[in-house]
């Protein structure tokens, strides 16, 4: 008995001392910030790591205080992920749907490039422009790559690195420290939005900086047999090989390249493949792959990230593209307590125009590989480094001046 | 066209029928379940694709052939499973219910693949990798080659399967009147879930030589081999086991011929208008089965 | 409320592709090409307006009628073939279109920028409904309007001459040719005019996404289109409805809460609703003891092309 009443009365003063922490430490408010992407699929895996880095970030946020309020009261950030699947239609959905909260401001996302496109169409093209029925809710992208969707309305801002920024990089640094390599062969995977685009980036820059480009092979996403590809490559023989594709064609072509003995002097590839991705797939065979990427582990601050992520949970990695998410959380924060958001049901259109003409006001922001510009068409010029394959892991290659 | 080019197009087509052979076999498995039961099993490449998953568990255990072999072995086991769920408890004169409910199991599958390896592409063992045949300026895979072996050899097992054992028999015979095989003691469940394991042994083998030969699996592997799987199946002709072999590499040496003339973006434009020409110019298929059956 | 708005435009273009389906399933032809003929109308509609500035009422009548015609022409030589065959047959048209559009490229100079397909970037800047300031609520009305009037059609005809002709032909094709009944002529009109209903849809949605491109009209589009009258039972129309309502509101959107376990379940569910239902939701009568819907046998379009399992009398109810 007296046992009993001991433990009970423990508990009820531990539960007394955590409750008078807990009230310390939590705000009885809550700000709200939406994610969409992809959670489920094929490309799963994206959302999955974007939504863990935003929590990350929240995290971080909330231990240190939390955001201020427009009344300088404080609210701990709360991260709200919808699933869209990478498809069209339930990215509109999931829009709308976070549109039609009352606690919503701002959302980030969304993962791929084809739901991109859609949802920004479906925002209003011009700010006050009154005939325009299109939905009014700023966007803030953290993965969706493909160049120049921002400028498709006001309201959608991007995180994303400049491709044609870090191609025309790299292709100067092969320039400048490969001055031996003079021809040029590439690899598209035309029916995929980015890679097709991107492409055209690494053409044109190769081709800029005197590289003589031979050709190219093609293949679809889907592809199973790449020998007539990579005999064209062969044939070819050129010095620099770049591969514009996704990790599961571009492992699909390197292997065969190492089957018909295909061994270029350098080779580029997609942003997007500098993941882990690549290197489970096909390890071996991507040895000295170079990607130019906007997140390595190769500071304090970007360390500290990917060690938060995996605190959320250690199977996810942070790449370049939940770095962004990362970040723009951050962002997001601060501009809150800049624009003296009020996050309240009432406010909520007014909070939501505040953010917009705060995102179009950004000049600056912070990455975690140094400061991030911004562009006047919505776009970021973030800082980007060159990465290697290395016997299973991606090193730094170069850090070239920006 | 010059000499190189004639060279690198026969190669092409080399290259193509070889690798046909994989589609072969999954054309084997659409044509053997449709001339059994007259359904489609549109499963079928996805639990092919899942037993070459499956059989990656064992991957660091054992050697390279045994894994084929599980996959293979769990190839039957899902094919088993495909019956039970989408068709034993079906009533037979609804093909459209099992058209949907193994619709809705090709979904299951390729959800599952991409749930539990987070989408990302899995390196399969490949055999003889570097073992290429160099025949003056043409160039034989030595993997393509094998997975063309132990295709050919899987087909002769099947084929000696159906004419030589008691199960062969029956299967064929409830293929050709079921009525009249149940009137003489089989089992008509017992006789379509043997010939869905037969099926599932034959799709996991397929699985793996496919991943075999690409190298990497991934889920986006299941829905294209079920279209070139249903296209080969109609080509070979209905319920016809030579036919979708033949069909097949037809179908592989073609892709890639198509692909060397007119490059990768309208390949399958072209390949679909053969499909087409051989549905107006030869709608029973390459081989009408045998027993009269269409 | 925009949400469901947003959510009720969705289920409105299923709707109406599943009924362009629905037409074709009751001949007893299983066509996996509707999923082409809304890729047309999307495209066609999609074109006439961003790129030429025509009324949307007329875009999308254009796009419904050459969606149309397509079907026509590729009715003819379909229908000389069934059951699986047929199936594939209409896999590789749809795909066939599919690979026209990828590689479609036709952009013009217009006051709002260059628009048009770009191959296989895609084609967008379809901006008609936000441009000329629809609300949600008027988007609804159109697209419902438009439901409403293919399920009043479809009703009409199922009521009159041509759906008796139709359901013949579905149940058995013999015992029709010998009524008298010209099979090619009835296969083609129900094939048709599926293409017309499909076309129709594919201009609205166009529209409302703003933005389309291949992958968009996979066979995975074709598979919901006749997912939904499969699942919602031949014999009624409103069965389709019910089944659009059911994957894409409550499966789609109103499972959200189960996160990644959502796609898991829905292929998981689909199998689940044909073990207990096999003739689809609205087949049978919900409950025993209710009024039920008037047809006992509902016509199962075959993909078995073999004529003596019917004579086995292997059709049971």
């Amino acid at each position: 008995m007296k046992c009993k009443s001991r433990i009970l009365g423990s508990m009820l003063v531990t539960t007394a001392a955590l409750a008078a922490a807990g009230a310390a430490q939590a705000q009885d408010k809550a700000l709200k910030i939406y994610g969409f992407g992809a959670k489920s699929g094929v490309v799963g895996i994206f959302g999955q790591q974007s939504e863990a880095a935003m929590q990350a970030a929240a995290n971080i946020i909330n231990k240190a205080g939390g955001v201020t309020l427009g009344d300088g009261s404080k609210a701990r950030l709360v991260i709200e992920y919808l699933d869209d699947r990478c498809n069209a239609e339930e990215g509109i959905n999931a829009l709308r749907r976070i549109a039609s909260q009352n606690d919503s401001i701002v959302a980030i996302g969304p993962t791929c490039s084809n739901v991109a496109e859609p949802v920004f169409g479906i925002l209003q093209k011009k700010v006050g422009d009154s005939s325009d029925s299109g939905i009014q809710f700023p966007i803030y992208t953290d993965v969706a790559a493909k160049g120049g969707l921002a400028s498709i309305s006001q309201w959608s801002f991007r995180n994303v690195p400049s491709e044609a920024n870090m191609y025309k990089s790299i292709f100067d640094w092969v320039k400048t420290s490969r001055p031996e390599l003079k021809t040029f062969w590439g690899g598209v995977e035309k029916d995929f939005a980015h890679s097709n685009a991107t492409y055209g980036v690494m053409k044109k820059q190769a081709a800029d900086n005197g590289l003589e480009v031979k050709g190219q092979s093609e293949w679809l996403l889907n592809d199973i047999n790449f020998s007539n590809q990579v005999r064209e490559m062969k044939r070819a023989n050129a010095d620099v090989v770049a591969i514009s594709a996704h990790p599961f064609t571009t492992c699909g072509v390197l292997k065969e390249m190492a089957r018909q003995n295909v061994k270029p002097k350098l080779l580029i590839g997609l942003t997007s493949s500098s993941s882990m991705e690549t290197l489970q797939g096909c390890g071996a065979q991507a040895e000295g792959l170079v990607i130019p990427t906007s997140f390595a582990p190769v500071n304090d601050n970007a360390k500290s990230a990917a060690a938060a992520i995996q605190a959320i949970n250690p199977k996810y990695n942070m790449d370049l593209h939940n770095a962004a998410a990362y970040e723009n959380v951050f962002t997001l924060k601060d501009l809150i307590e800049k624009q003296k958001i009020m996050g309240r049901p009432d406010t909520l259109q007014a909070d939501r125009q505040k953010m917009r003409e705060a995102l179009a006001g950004m000049t600056q922001t912070n990455g975690l590989l140094g400061a991030v510009g911004r562009t006047g068409d919505r776009e970021a010029v973030k800082p980007y480094l060159f990465v290697q394959a290395k016997s299973g892991a991606w090193v730094v290659a170069h850090t070239p001046a920006q | 066209m010059d000499l190189l080019d004639l060279i690198d197009l026969t190669q092409s087509v080399l290259d193509g029928v070889l690798f046909g052979a994989t589609y072969s076999l999954i054309g084997i498995g659409f044509t053997l379940i449709f001339g059994v039961m007259h359904k489609i099993n549109l499963a079928y490449a996805a639990a092919s694709v899942g037993a070459a998953y499956l059989s990656l568990i064992v991957v660091s255990h054992v050697p390279v052939p045994v894994v084929y072999l599980v996959a293979a072995l769990m190839g039957g086991v899902l094919g088993w499973l495909v019956y039970l769920i989408c068709f034993r408890f079906l009533p037979l004169s609804n093909p459209l219910a099992t058209l949907m409910s193994t619709v809705g199991m090709l979904l299951a599958i390729e959800e599952l693949i991409s749930h539990l390896t987070q989408g990302m592409p899995m390196n399969y063992p490949a055999m003889f990798q570097s073992a290429n045949i160099e025949i003056g300026s043409f160039f034989i895979r030595g993997d393509l080659l094998f997975v063309f072996l132990i295709g050919c050899v899987a087909m002769v097992g099947l084929t000696q399967l159906l004419k030589r054992t008691r199960l062969g028999l029956a299967t064929r015979a409830v293929a050709q009147q079921p009525v009249a095989a149940q009137l003489c003691g089989m089992g008509i469940n017992s006789t379509n879930a043997s010939t869905f394991v037969i099926a599932g042994l034959l799709g996991g083998t397929a699985g793996a030589m496919a991943g075999a030969a690409i190298g990497v699996l991934s889920p986006l592997l299941a829905l294209p081999l079920t279209v070139k799987g249903l296209v080969v199946t109609v080509i070979g002709g209905l319920g016809s086991i030579p036919g979708a072999i033949v069909a097949g590499l037809i179908v592989g040496g073609a892709e890639n011929l198509f692909q060397f003339i007119r490059g990768v973006s309208e390949r399958d434009i072209y390949v679909m208008l053969l499909l087409f020409v051989f549905l107006v110019f030869r709608p029973g298929g390459l081989f009408s089965p045998p027993g009269g059956r269409d | 409320m925009d949400f469901y708005l947003g959510l009720a435009q969705v289920i409105g273009i299923h709707t109406l592709l599943g009924l362009s389906a629905w037409c074709v399933l009751h001949t007893g032809q299983v066509s996996l090409a509707q999923g082409g003929f809304f890729a047309i109308g999307a495209y066609v509609a999609g074109m006439l307006t961003s790129m030429w500035q025509w009324p949307l009422a007329l875009a999308l009548v254009t796009g419904a009628g050459i969606a149309c015609v397509v079907a026509i022409a590729v009715g003819f030589p379909a229908m000389r073939v069934k059951g699986l065959m047929l199936v594939v047959a209409t896999t590789a048209f749809a795909e066939i279109v599919r690979l026209v559009f990828f590689n479609l490229e036709w952009r013009i100079e217009t006051s709002e920028g260059v628009v048009g397909p770009n191959g296989s970037l895609g084609f967008g800047g379809i901006r008609y409904f936000p441009s000329n300031g629809w609300s949600a609520f008027e988007v609804n009305a159109l697209i419902w309007s438009l439901v409403g009037g293919v399920l009043l059609l479809l009703w009409w005809f199922d009521r009159s001459r041509v759906g008796t002709l139709w359901r013949a032909v579905g149940e058995d094709e013999i015992a029709a040719q010998s009524a008298g009944i010209n099979l090619t002529a009835t296969k083609v009109s129900a094939f048709g005019i599926g293409g017309a209903i499909a076309g129709l849809a594919g201009g609205v949605f166009a529209h409302y996404t703003t933005h389309v491109e291949h992958s968009n009209f996979g066979i995975l589009l074709a598979t919901f289109a006749i997912a939904y009258p499969i699942l919602g039972g031949l014999a009624s129309l409103a069965g389709t409805l019910f089944a659009v309502i059911f994957i894409q509101g409550f499966l789609l959107e109103g499972l959200r809460f189960l996160g990644e376990w959502r796609s898991l379940l829905f292929g998981a569910l689909i199998v689940l609703v044909m073990l207990v239902r096999p003739d689809g939701f609205l087949s049978r009568a919900l409950w025993p003891g209710r009024v039920g819907p008037r047809r006992q046998q509902t016509a199962s379009p075959s993909v078995d092309d073999s004529d003596t399992a019917r004579q086995e009398g292997s059709r049971h109810a």
